[in-house]
Formats: structure tokens, C-alpha cells, sequence
């Protein structure tokens, strides 16, 4: 019975360790601002979001719209996976420089990346 | 500035008040109680910012994520043990835990931005502020729900506490998605068009019963089930309890 339970167990941590590799996409943190401030990411698949940080001051990744938070520590690297999501544009800002710090993942058909300043 | 950090200090103290008036409403702490709970939540919080730099690097960038996730578990045990037994040790864990969990947010924003040329008082104008619509609402939350205890017993204020505690289990499930340690399932509903998370109401309902626009199915199904098994667990082990002291 225990040894049934410990192969069910090894099973459900292997399935939770098995993930896809995730596409990556590169977000700078300089000044205050998110570069790119935009972001197109693919329908229904998960991505992975690398977020550096080049400011001396650390600064809060937060979304309501994608459940997501984490603080980013000056001139260290930080990764934040996303979706799969439906089609539809989500925010993202800086919890320490709202006004400044802002982004938008758009997630449609068309892949892609790009800045738009 | 100030507006910042009025928001920055209502998000990160609006919880651990809610929490703590919930729990003081269950069964009373003395003030030395409270207070030492509250000290040694602060160091806590504020030995957790210092080594959350170093932390953040662990286990390939997630160490935060792992760590955030302990405590919120941490919390959920603490309250439910509390709810059932009223022991003292659980009311300090759960406490100090959820300070240390939102607090350290806040300190390392204050400490990042105290050195600032005109920072300072924009800073300590916006906590004094976040700290004052606190402790109303706290009081306010205090009364309301000693009144609703003693028109109608404790169920509505464990149901309540079951809801707040269950939306630890969510914050700690949005970590284990944010690394990837499990995947999202597909959004149940999307109300941001009706009450957005980032709205006055929004806040107070998030802090309050872990209220989500866009929540994905494992969200709603550990939120619903955790909120329940801690109802019947209140409402099963005091039973059990009871009926073997008699």
C-alpha cells in the first residue's frame, strides 16, 4: 500500500517537473522603464519572461492581470513564466514607479517581439 | 511619491491587519501578546529583506518564489490550527509570518527610496497615511465583526477567516505558476470590465477574501476546497474534542 502510494507519488513529482521548453523573452528594466514596453506572445502557450533589472534601485514586477509578483533586485537577472493565456492585452507595471514602470503583453496570433520606443 | 507609497503601504499592511483583527475577534490576545507578536514580526520581516537578495538567486532565480510559498502554507496551517485549538503558538506563527510575507515588500521599498533627494517625507507622509486608513478600517472591521459573532455565533467570522486564509493558498499557487512548478490552467472568468483588481474595491476585496478578476481553474478549485476543509476541520475536530473529554 505505501510503496503503491510512494510510485504515486515519484509519478505526480515527475509530471510536475516535465515542462516543455518555453520561449524567452528578454525585458530590461533601465530608468524607471520597462524596455520593450510591449511585448506579443503566442496564444495558449506558456512563455518565460527574463526581466533584468539595470537600475540601482530594485523595483516590483506586478500584474493584477496575470497574477503575477515579484521583486527584482538592482543588476540581477529574474524569471517570471506566463500563460498559456487566451487572446487579449494584459498589464504589467513597476510597483515602485507606477507612473513610469508599464507594459503591456499582448497575446494574439501573430508572434513576435518588439519595442516601441 | 506619496501617492505610491500611500497604495504601497495599504497593500502590503492591509492584510496582516485583516488578519489580525480576525484572529483577535476569534479569541482576545493581551496587548503584550499582540505587540511581541508584531516586534518580532518587524525584525523578522526586516532579517528576510536583508537576505532576500541572496535568496532570490537559489534554485535558479526561484529561491523567492519557494521561500514566499512556505510562508504562505505556514499562514494557512498557523490560522486553521488557531481556529481550532486557540493556541497561543499558532496565533504567533500565523502572525508573524504574514508579516514577514507582506512587510519585507515594504521595507525594501522604503529603505531603496529613503535616500532619495525629496523622497523622505513623501515617504513618510504616505506610510503615515497607509497606517491611519489601516487602523480605521481595522477598527471598524473589529467591531463589525464582534457584533456579527455575537448576533450570530461563529460561523459568518470562521467563514470569513476560511475565505482569507484559503487566499494565501492562491498567492502561493500564482508562485509555484510564476515558476513554472505548475501550469496554469484555463481563466474561469475575466471581471475586469466589472471590478478591476487595481480599484479602490478591488484592494480591500483581494486583501480581504482574495478576490482575483481573472482566476484559472486550479485557482478556483483550491480556493473552494481549502476554504471548506477548513470549515468542516473547525467544525468536525472541536466536536471530536468535546466528545472525548466527556
Amino acid at each position: 500500500m505505501i510503496k503503491r502510494l510512494l510510485n504515486q507519488c515519484m509519478c505526480f513529482l515527475l509530471l510536475l517537473s516535465f515542462n516543455a521548453t518555453s520561449k524567452e523573452y528578454l525585458i530590461v528594466l533601465k530608468d524607471h522603464l520597462f524596455y520593450p514596453s510591449q511585448i506579443i506572445i503566442p496564444v495558449n502557450k506558456k512563455v518565460k519572461l527574463l526581466i533584468e533589472n539595470q537600475d540601482s534601485t530594485p523595483e516590483e514586477f506586478d500584474s493584477f492581470d496575470l497574477n503575477r509578483e515579484k521583486v527584482l533586485y538592482p543588476n540581477r537577472k529574474s524569471i517570471i513564466y506566463i500563460g498559456p493565456l487566451s487572446k487579449g492585452h494584459y498589464e504589467f507595471f513597476g510597483e515602485f514607479s507606477p507612473n513610469t514602470a508599464r507594459g503591456v503583453v499582448i497575446v494574439s496570433d501573430e508572434e513576435g517581439q518588439h519595442a516601441d520606443n | 511619491m506619496l501617492i505610491t507609497s500611500l497604495v504601497m503601504s495599504l497593500n502590503q499592511l492591509l492584510p496582516v491587519a485583516i488578519l489580525l483583527v480576525l484572529l483577535q475577534v476569534v479569541k482576545k490576545q493581551s496587548f503584550l501578546r499582540i505587540w511581541s507578536a508584531l516586534i518580532v514580526g518587524a525584525v523578522m520581516s526586516f532579517l528576510y529583506m536583508q537576505s532576500a537578495s541572496w535568496i532570490s538567486q537559489w534554485f535558479e532565480h526561484q529561491g523567492l518564489e519557494y521561500s514566499q510559498m512556505g510562508l504562505c502554507i505556514t499562514i494557512f496551517i498557523a490560522v486553521l490550527v488557531f481556529a481550532i485549538r486557540q493556541k497561543s503558538a499558532a496565533f504567533y506563527i500565523a502572525v508573524i509570518s504574514t508579516i514577514t510575507l507582506y512587510l519585507s515588500h515594504y521595507i525594501i521599498y522604503l529603505t531603496s527610496f529613503w535616500q532619495n533627494n525629496d523622497a523622505g517625507q513623501s515617504l513618510f507622509i504616505g506610510t503615515l497615511l497607509g497606517v491611519g486608513i489601516c487602523l480605521s478600517f481595522s477598527v471598524l472591521l473589529y467591531f463589525l465583526m464582534n457584533a456579527i459573532k455575537h448576533r450570530f455565533g461563529m460561523y459568518p467570522l470562521l467563514t470569513l477567516l476560511a475565505l482569507n486564509c484559503a487566499a494565501k493558498l492562491l498567492v502561493a499557487l500564482d508562485f509555484a505558476s510564476q515558476i513554472d512548478l505548475i501550469t496554469n490552467t484555463t481563466t474561469v472568468w475575466d471581471l475586469r470590465d466589472l471590478l478591476s483588481e487595481n480599484s479602490e474595491l478591488g484592494r480591500v476585496l483581494r486583501a480581504l477574501v482574495g478576490y482575483e478578476a481573472t482566476p484559472d481553474l486550479m485557482s478556483v478549485l483550491i480556493y473552494s476546497t481549502s476554504s471548506l476543509l477548513f470549515l468542516l476541520f473547525c467544525y468536525f475536530i472541536p466536536a471530536l474534542i468535546t466528545k472525548e473529554r466527556v
